[in-house]
């Protein structure tokens, strides 16, 4: 009997380590039947609400020759619609006491506003609006494409590194369209006709091609009447909605470039191509760049950073996405050091845990991170509704915001060092090495190209 | 009959459209207004002054413990850097643990821990709190300050230095501090190179023994944690901590510019302008002018839907964002409206900026608007409560300012009742388009000339000092011997000036009104003799023997101290320049500046002895215009300025035939009346008995 109890607890223990001891995210979910899929959390606890929609539409979506669409929409939809004047959909949501932006991803764009939870309604009347008939004219669009080419100058090229991703995306691709970044070609935004827009507009904000997740203050019932009331008569778009079918081929050697920029500090950047998101051996990328930058032990934080000193800033980032991605390794030299010394410190980095089994005490270390981020984040009642779109949009399982710890978990030692060795090859990769202008005329800097 | 059928049809009509249809035509009505309530806390102060504010909330199983050190600003002056520095120094290394093990324990319970120059924020899921307040505690008590560790952070904090230079966003954040509060405040002190060079280990050890100390502290503890259990911890871990006394220096508060200006800061491969209009205000935590003030600024630039957003971005296309911000402070607090516009349009967006503010100032704001602020400002308070972080920090900053006890529990009624007359006037007060620094980091070649319409144009460089852009830079690879050696050259050439033995220069001077005469008289061998007549009388001499020195006034013989006798033995000798390697003399060459409209080199001229003086040498013609010494005199220090013009050749030599010296407000003007050259010279005039 004693025995028996002893079990009992210890399963209860290892049950609560694992779930993190957070209370589950309870809730509902439907889809109407225009293909909207909905999703509502109740929370009570402070007087608000977040009213979000997640497009399934990103960068990939465009044409090649209409780079920037995506993220254009994300500005223009905010311009006004049939019954919103130009320039009141932010003053109907500030004068309501709301805050609200929207994002755009290679594969999703993202809108949402957060309300005193008295003014649910009016969150669902403004996206509806956005959903059944924005409007998009010249005047709109020529705005915008004024304010969207400020934002390139002021998040690329103006700013130091500024441009690392779209140079990485474009030598990392030959085929598939994450060869372009979600900012894409002023060239593009300027060639395109009014109708494209609209084109565009028709074919992915439809119901079918959206999910409304809410999360707040609300009550449930009352919400579904509400939804049924601003979303319920919206019809269908009814046409195919493009999605690149198109695979990238496997890497077969080293891509390897110089860049220089507006820069004082040299930097190494390094993009192997990984496994789409929500694969197993994703989870294990995500654990290996706990291991590589998760924290200050971290293994190329303590080598690179505390030990040798040779770089300013160390990170790893696995850029998941829903078709195969890309896993960055990213170092900036400390002042006097080296590129290729800093690439070859943050390699024999990487060889090693490719040879060697990191032990028990590190690997506890790292679920233990993971663990800890899994149970803090959606802290807020925003957040708790993009992850639950994001959730049903890539895996069709919105309570992965409950489970995916699980997955986590089911990484080994072995998993860790087998995705190591297999995507963190250099054939598999593309080298940038970030220099400063000054550098260009220098004979050094020659040689380094020459190496290519 | 009819009229009844069709009302009544009419009346089925609506019904089946509000029943089919939704009103899409209006926005919708809201619900009641919900109540917006702040969580509670619960505090306590531990007997060494430590003030302790528990907010419970086990939404999510973790806690955060937060400690902030209530201190004044402090001046770093030469040293700049150093508190920065000791705040990371403490996680770097305690007496029992290396800075790799603690890394490695904090990461280990998967925790954050972070410290600062005014506190320390750790973080973990509860489950793991007594672990985490024994790190956090021994960082707290037991930092060692290992000398690598600080080495390290130096290289580190110079490699960050370097990378900001390039960041238009860091230089803007630079150098409007420089210009808002001056480098003699708190606030407008520069870390750079320079004054990283300067610290010591001991300068983070002592900031740390003077300014860790219980009784200025204030620990929020928040999360899923009990009040029972937090009071219970922290008496356990924090009890032992010591108080001690914590000085209070008081600071100057800095005025805004008498007239608005442009202060421009050039990159010349800028795409965008980093633009910031600017200045200084009176603005403390909890005065009554605080909330007016923020529903001011809502209006104004506080968020998208505000003036500037809408009229530089939604209507003009300028820009990605423009805001405005008005921030309150315990010393001083600061103005500033921002956004990064193109080259193109950057004095487009400034005057779209004063129009704002003047229109502000002048007009103040209409009532749906300050309806609107009101309305956002409390949908943000709401939404901050969210984080029960919040409810600590209304707790602390209650504490730490003074405030009434419930002014956070009122401070949504006092917004509402801010009126539009308030708003005129906050406005009158805090906008100040006529008094501002217009900041504009960006590409000068394209945005100067266009800016010169708000106010004289001056040209700052990152560190916010103040330089003439016409001012030529220094050729690459010049040295300071070049410029002596072109100098020599252009007198005439080192053989022909080896050629002079003697040379006797007689001189017409006015002083004051008072002509003078001068004959100075120079030789091989350092000997001189400088004769100052007035009136045909001897007034004053200076004499050098070439070991000896001696400065006689009217009659009386002046000691002179051996730094002085050098400065005079080597500036009177003939052509000094071709011997200063022998004579042990360095020079430097500090830079370029401009004489008259002429580019000159600058050379510091640094004697054996430590006397110095700086020359300034024509960038074309070579030639010596001026000499500049600072004079230590019982009065202060006054500066000796002597200007050379007029060159004329005088056997093969060209030779300065007018000069001008200004020492403080006294002016002695001259020209040559005669240049001899290898003439006889009396050897007893350069006896110094």
């Amino acid at each position: 009997m004693i025995k028996k109890v002893c079990l009992l607890s210890f399963f209860l223990v290892s049950y609560g380590l694992i779930f993190g001891q957070r209370k589950p995210i309870a809730f509902t979910e439907y889809t109407l039947n225009n293909g909207l899929h909905v999703i509502l959390h109740q929370d009570n606890s402070t007087p608000i609400v977040a009213v979000t929609i997640m497009y399934h539409v990103g960068s990939k979506n465009e044409d090649p020759k209409r780079t920037g669409f995506a993220h254009f929409f994300e500005h223009l939809l905010f311009e006004g619609s049939e019954n919103i004047k130009r320039g009141q959909f932010d003053k109907y949501i500030t004068n309501a006491g709301g805050a609200n932006n929207a994002n755009t991803t290679n594969d999703r764009t993202f809108y949402y506003e957060v309300l005193p939870s008295n003014q649910l309604e009016l969150g669902l009347w403004l996206e509806s609006e956005r959903l059944l008939h924005a409007k998009i004219d010249q005047t709109g669009v020529e705005t915008q494409r004024e304010v969207v080419k400020e934002e390139k100058r002021q998040r690329y090229d103006n700013q130091p590194y500024g441009t690392i991703l779209p140079e990485i995306l474009k030598r990392a691709y030959t085929v598939h369209p994450y060869r372009w970044s979600t900012i894409g070609s002023l060239d593009h935004l300027n060639a395109a006709t009014l109708e494209e827009f609209m084109d565009f507009y028709k074919t992915f904000y439809v119901p079918e091609n959206a999910v409304l997740s809410i999360a707040g203050d609300l009550d449930i019932e009352e919400t579904k009447r509400l939804v049924e009331k601003y979303f319920g008569d919206i019809p269908r778009g009814g046409k195919t909605i493009p999605r690149p079918a198109v695979v990238e081929p496997p890497k077969t050697r080293e891509v390897r470039d110089v860049v220089f920029d507006k820069i004082q500090l040299p930097a190494v950047i390094q993009a192997y191509h990984m496994p789409a998101q929500g694969t197993e051996d994703s989870y294990a990328l995500d654990m290996l760049s706990t291991l590589l930058s998760g924290g200050e032990s971290a293994r190329l934080n303590r080598a690179l950073i505390d030990e040798q000193q040779k770089a300013l800033f160390v990170g790893s980032f696995p850029f998941a996405s829903e078709d195969p991605g890309l896993y960055l390794t990213f170092g900036i030299a400390n002042m006097g050091v080296n590129v290729d010394e800093l690439e070859k410190a943050m390699n024999s980095e990487i060889e090693q845990v490719q040879n060697e089994l990191i032990s028990e005490r590190e690997f506890q270390k790292i679920r233990n991170q993971i663990e800890n981020d899994f149970v803090s984040s959606n802290s807020t009642v925003a957040g708790i509704a993009e992850s639950l779109a994001d959730y049903h949009m890539y895996f069709g399982d919105a309570n992965l915001i409950n489970t995916e710890i699980e997955r986590y978990m089911q990484v080994t030692r072995e998993d860790i060092r087998r995705v190591a060795k297999k995507y963190l090859q250099p054939t598999n990769r593309v080298v940038l090495h970030y220099l400063p202008e000054s550098a260009k005329n220098k004979p050094n800097s020659a040689e380094l190209e020459n190496e290519n | 009959m009819r009229k009844y059928l069709s009302l009544l049809y009419f009346s089925l009509f609506v019904t089946t459209i509000s029943q089919a249809q939704v009103d899409r035509s209006k926005a919708p009505a809201p619900g009641p207004a919900p109540e917006i309530k702040i969580g509670e806390y619960q505090s306590f102060t531990l007997p060494n002054g430590l003030k302790v504010f528990v907010v419970e909330n086990d939404k999510l199983p973790s806690v955060s413990f937060s400690l902030t050190l209530d201190r004044e600003p402090i001046m770093e002056g030469d040293k700049a850097g150093y508190v920065a520095i000791a705040g990371l120094m403490l996680a770097h290394g305690t007496t029992s643990r290396s800075k790799a093990q603690l890394d490695e324990e904090i990461d280990f319970i998967g925790a954050s821990l972070n410290t600062s120059p005014t506190g320390i924020f750790a973080s973990s899921l509860s489950r793991h709190k007594e672990k985490l307040l024994e790190l956090m505690t021994d960082v707290l008590f037991n930092p060692a300050f290992p000398p690598d560790e600080f080495d390290k952070i130096v290289k580190q904090t110079k490699s960050a230095l370097a990378a900001n230079k390039e960041d238009p966003g860091a230089i803007m954040s630079d150098v409007r501090s420089v210009l808002l509060y001056g480098k003699d405040h708190p606030y407008g002190e520069l870390t750079t190179e320079s004054t990283v060079d300067n610290l010591t280990v001991d300068d983070c050890k002592t900031y740390y023994q003077k300014y860790f100390k219980p009784n200025i502290g204030y620990l929020a503890v928040v999360g899923d944690i009990s009040f029972n259990q937090s009071k219970t911890l922290i008496t356990k871990y924090f009890g032992g901590w010591q108080k001690g006394a914590v000085d209070k220096p008081a600071y100057e508060i800095p005025n805004p510019p008498d007239q608005t200006f442009v202060a421009l800061v050039d990159r010349p491969g800028a795409v965008q302008s980093v633009l910031s209009i600017t200045y200084p205000v009176v603005l403390k935590p909890g005065e009554p002018d605080v909330i007016r003030a923020r529903l001011l600024n809502q209006i104004l630039g506080g968020s998208f839907s505000s003036r500037l957003m809408q009229n530089l971005r939604e209507d003009k296309g300028y820009t990605y964002g423009a805001r405005s911000s008005l921030s309150s402070d315990e010393l001083v607090g600061s103005f500033a409206a921002s956004a990064n516009v193109r080259n193109e349009v950057t004095d487009s967006a400034v005057h779209e900026f004063l129009y704002e503010l003047k229109k502000m100032r002048d007009d103040g704001a209409q009532e749906q608007e300050l309806k609107s602020a009101k309305a956002y400002i409390i949908g943000s308070f709401a939404r901050s409560l969210e984080q029960p972080q919040t409810i600590a920090n209304f707790a602390i900053n209650t504490a730490r300012y003074n405030l009434p006890e419930d002014y956070y529990q009122n401070y949504l009624k006092n917004l509402e009742m801010v009126t539009i007359d308030d708003i005129r006037s906050m406005a009158e007060k805090y906008i100040k388009p006529d008094n501002a620094y217009i900041i504009a980091v960006g590409k000068a070649q394209d945005i100067a000339e266009k800016l010169e319409r708000f106010g004289r144009v001056k040209y700052y460089n990152i560190y916010g000092e103040h330089y003439d852009p016409t001012q030529a830079k220094l050729p690459d690879g010049l040295t300071a011997a070049q410029v002596i050696d072109n100098y020599i050259m252009a007198l005439g050439g080192k053989d022909n000036l080896a050629k002079v033995n003697t040379l006797k220069t007689t001189m017409k001077a006015t002083a004051m009104g008072q002509e003078m005469e001068i004959i100075d008289i120079r030789a091989k061998g350092m000997r001189s003799r400088k004769e100052l007549l007035a009136g045909g009388n001897p007034f004053s001499q200076a004499i050098s023997n070439g070991e000896d020195a001696v400065v006689i006034q009217m009659g009386q013989k002046s000691t002179l101290d051996e730094k002085t006798k050098e400065e005079q033995i080597i500036t009177n000798a003939l052509f000094p320049e071709l011997q200063y390697e022998k004579l042990g003399v360095t020079i430097n060459l500090a830079g370029t500046d401009k004489i008259e409209g002429n580019d000159v080199y600058t050379l510091e001229v640094t004697l054996p002895s430590g006397g110095k003086f700086t020359e300034y040498f024509d960038a074309r013609s070579g030639l010596k215009l001026r000499y500049v010494k600072t004079l230590e005199t019982p009065q202060g220090s006054l500066t000796q300025t002597i200007d050379f013009a007029d060159y004329k050749e005088v056997e093969g030599i060209l030779f300065p035939h007018s000069f001008s010296q200004r020492v403080g407000p006294q002016n002695i003007t001259g020209v040559v009346s005669n240049v001899e050259v290898n003439g006889d010279v009396d050897e007893n005039a350069f006896k110094v008995e």
